[in-house]
């Protein structure tokens, strides 16, 4: 027989083990966006705090950096993510297949990942110097001088270089994971590919990559999120500039937050909020498209 | 229980006692990489300290990106430091009442204008430490190696730059040293030096606060003047990326640059050891004037700014001993010390004519520069604000000395920034 007192739910343990993951999540991440999207509606001063309904939104529809730094962005998290994970499973492969010297290329191309962002923007913004920069040096000492730039000192070319550089950073990360959705893959499936004549491209484009595809899509997911926030890396090489070329919408937030000469929070609680909505929008159509339609089985 | 009660009150007395004879002021500057200033400033507090035994000042250095974020957060948050770096473009801390009100200091002992300049609907809120003019700095050796005769009143024209500019690059030297890459300012003295005098006093300010239009024709024959120089291959190649600090290397030390062109500041940095990124003890520095304008109404014109000032949070719970502070630089003995140590004009009344040391004859030429000199009070991105602020940096300190935007590109974009 079950007792009343068995029936019950142990709230008490329910809530000791709900609590404290409640209360970070509520105050370091549910109250900064509800504030962040509160903010964005007033004009938000040390001392004091004005309502200013959609004002805010009006002047961001207006502003032709931040549609710039839209722009910048988007294009950096389009591009990015499709450089990299492609660079990631050409490497990948290659680390599968054995290359000589894979244990050494192995870290090697995955080093860069562990550098932070200021590091690798440090490191490169030496590499694009334009007279005695890596890249112009090996340009001119391949008798390629004409090709010489200021690589993140001229607007037509800064954010292509910037974007190198995040592709550079983050193909090892993806190669490892890949690698490891390489290994994990059924050898029963690859030897019948084999035992039928099937050729390493044939292989490839009809086995492993439609058997790698979920992990495929998720770094390309995971990359573009990453991209949309994009700051350091801008910040340490080029601050947005020249002519808001390399400006990205955190880096534009950082400048109306604390470089503009204001306090107020509001407007760029405006861009934020904006961008969140955007980000969030954009994570939704992309695991739509990318979900799973048929399941795998093997 | 009574012994406890003694014990507690006894405590409780030791601890008053000892609040009351020691302040504790925070002090937060800017200034971290220059060893100079932060010499001259901790000599201040030293003798600040020793002249009120009651007051302690706890200094926290900083670079000035670094410094102005912390301030930010810190001033919205309450937790900002008793007295703080600024300078005089940061309207927004006397917008929101950040400040304290500084009339109770001996304002008698300030240049007027540098008073003026910190002054926000009647109050004076800053402490002008530094002020700086924009001088051409030039390599004498090397002018003279390109067989560039500096005029008797120390000012090339706008065609003798040129030629300048042509000798040095023929010669595989760059003819002036500025680098943008950590300074939203430094690039912008060109087009700037050369719109003050073009235009004068009064109609430059009409154009930095958006009265005149950047279309006027001398305005935009003016940018074709400092177009025509950058064109000739004025600055470095790595113009965009050089850091400030580097662009002092880059002219004095390793390649070498005919001139530069910077704030009065330069000796701050420049007059350190070498081993600290100064300048070789035996380099030929001197000083001219910024090139001469064709059709200009005003060549004697040039901008005047304060820079550096301290400032006191409007919540110290230390007032009294804030205000003592800063009063303590508003003396003609402080400027002496500042001018003869630090190398720099101040907003502090001095006379620069006793100005002693090593470093008299430097104060000499800089004084040269400014015979007959009128002068604006104030950078543009200190007299700008918001958009035309931001298109300002952008295009002037950038892209135009840089050469990736046209004079006609960049006034559209600067009379767009206005509306």
């Amino acid at each position: 027989m079950v007792t009343a007192r068995a029936d019950r739910q142990p709230w008490g343990a329910i809530i000791a083990f709900l609590l404290p993951a409640f209360t970070v999540y509520t105050g370091l991440t549910a109250y900064p966006v509800l504030r962040t999207f509160w903010n964005s509606f007033h004009k938000v001063l040390p001392r004091s705090e004005e309502f200013l309904g959609l004002a805010n939104y009006t002047a961001l529809a207006q502003d032709d950096i931040f549609w710039r730094a839209v722009l910048n962005t988007f294009t950096w998290a389009c591009i990015s993510p499709l450089v990299e994970v492609g660079i990631a499973l050409l490497l990948a492969l290659a680390l599968y297949a054995r290359i000589p010297g894979a244990r050494f290329f192995r870290v090697a191309w995955f080093t860069p990942v562990l550098m932070s962002y200021v590091v690798v923007g440090i490191v490169w913004a030496w590499m694009y110097n334009y007279d005695w920069g890596a890249v112009n040096a090996l340009l001119r000492f391949l008798g390629l001088g004409n090709f010489v730039q200021a690589w993140i000192g001229d607007p037509k070319i800064a954010l292509p270089s910037l974007i190198f550089v995040t592709s550079w950073m983050w193909a090892g990360f993806n190669m490892v994971v890949l690698l490891a959705a390489l290994h994990s893959l059924p050898s029963e499936v690859i030897e019948a590919a084999e035992l039928d004549n099937c050729g390493w491209g044939a292989k490839l484009w009809h086995i492993i990559i439609p058997l790698v595809k979920p992990t495929l899509l998720n770094l390309l997911v995971l990359s573009f999120i990453g991209k949309m926030k994009i700051f350091d890396l801008v910040w340490i090489t080029t601050q947005g500039g020249p002519l808001w070329s390399t400006e990205t919408v955190s880096t534009y937030v950082y400048k109306r937050a604390f470089e503009w000469t204001s306090f107020d929070l509001g407007y760029p609680s405006t861009i934020a909020a904006v961008w969140f909505v955007f980000v969030l929008a954009a994570v939704l159509t992309l695991t739509w498209l990318f979900r799973q339609r048929d399941k795998l089985e093997y | 229980m009574r012994i406890l009660k003694i014990v507690f009150s006894l405590l409780l007395l030791a601890f008053a006692s000892s609040a009351m004879a020691q302040v504790k002021l925070t002090f937060w500057s800017h200034w971290a990489a220059e060893k100079i200033k932060r010499d001259y400033v901790e000599d201040a507090i030293r003798r600040f300290e020793a002249a009120n035994p009651g007051v302690k000042i706890e200094a926290q250095w900083y670079e000035k990106t670094a410094l102005y974020a912390s301030l930010k957060t810190a001033l919205r948050a309450g937790t900002a430091p008793d007295i703080f770096y600024a300078e005089p473009d940061q309207f927004e801390y006397m917008e929101n009442g950040l400040l304290l009100d500084l009339s109770p200091v001996n304002w008698a002992a300030v240049e007027p204008w540098a008073k003026e300049i910190w002054s926000y609907k009647g109050k004076p809120y800053g402490m002008p430490l530094e002020a700086a003019t924009v001088e051409l700095y030039y390599n004498k050796k090397t002018l003279a190696d390109l067989g560039v005769k500096v005029p008797s009143n120390l000012q090339l024209d706008a065609a003798g730059m040129t030629d300048l500019v042509k000798r040095a690059r023929a010669k595989n030297i760059t003819p002036m040293s500025i680098g943008v890459g950590d300074r939203p300012y430094p690039g912008a003295y060109l087009a700037h030096e050369a719109l003050l005098k073009k235009l004068g006093v009064k109609e430059y300010d009409d154009l930095l606060k958006g009265k005149l239009s950047w279309s006027d024709t001398r305005v935009t024959d003016t940018l074709n003047v400092v177009r025509g120089w950058t064109a000739a291959g004025l600055l470095p190649t790595t113009f965009t990326t050089l850091k400030l600090g580097e662009s002092h290397l880059y002219f004095h030390t390793n390649p070498g640059a005919a001139t530069m062109l910077i704030g009065s500041w330069y000796p701050s940095r420049a007059f350190n050891p070498v081993d600290q990124g100064g300048q070789p003890k035996d380099f030929p520095l001197g000083i001219m004037k910024f090139p001469s304008i064709p059709g200009a109404v005003c060549n004697e014109c040039r901008t005047l700014s304060v820079g550096g000032s301290y400032v006191a949070n409007a919540a110290t719970k230390h007032p009294k001993e804030a205000i003592a502070f800063l009063n303590s630089f508003a003396n003609p003995a402080a400027a002496a010390r500042w001018l003869e140590n630090v190398l720099v004009q101040t907003g502090i009344k001095a006379d620069y004519s006793k100005v002693g040391g090593p470093h008299a004859g430097y104060f000499k030429e800089l004084g040269a520069t400014s015979e007959g000199a009128k002068f604006y009070f104030g950078q543009p991105i200190q007299v700008m604000q918001g958009k035309p602020k931001e298109v300002f940096t952008q295009v002037f300190n950038n892209a135009f000395p840089a050469g990736t935007i046209s004079v006609e590109d960049a006034v559209k974009q600067m009379n767009a920034a206005y509306k």
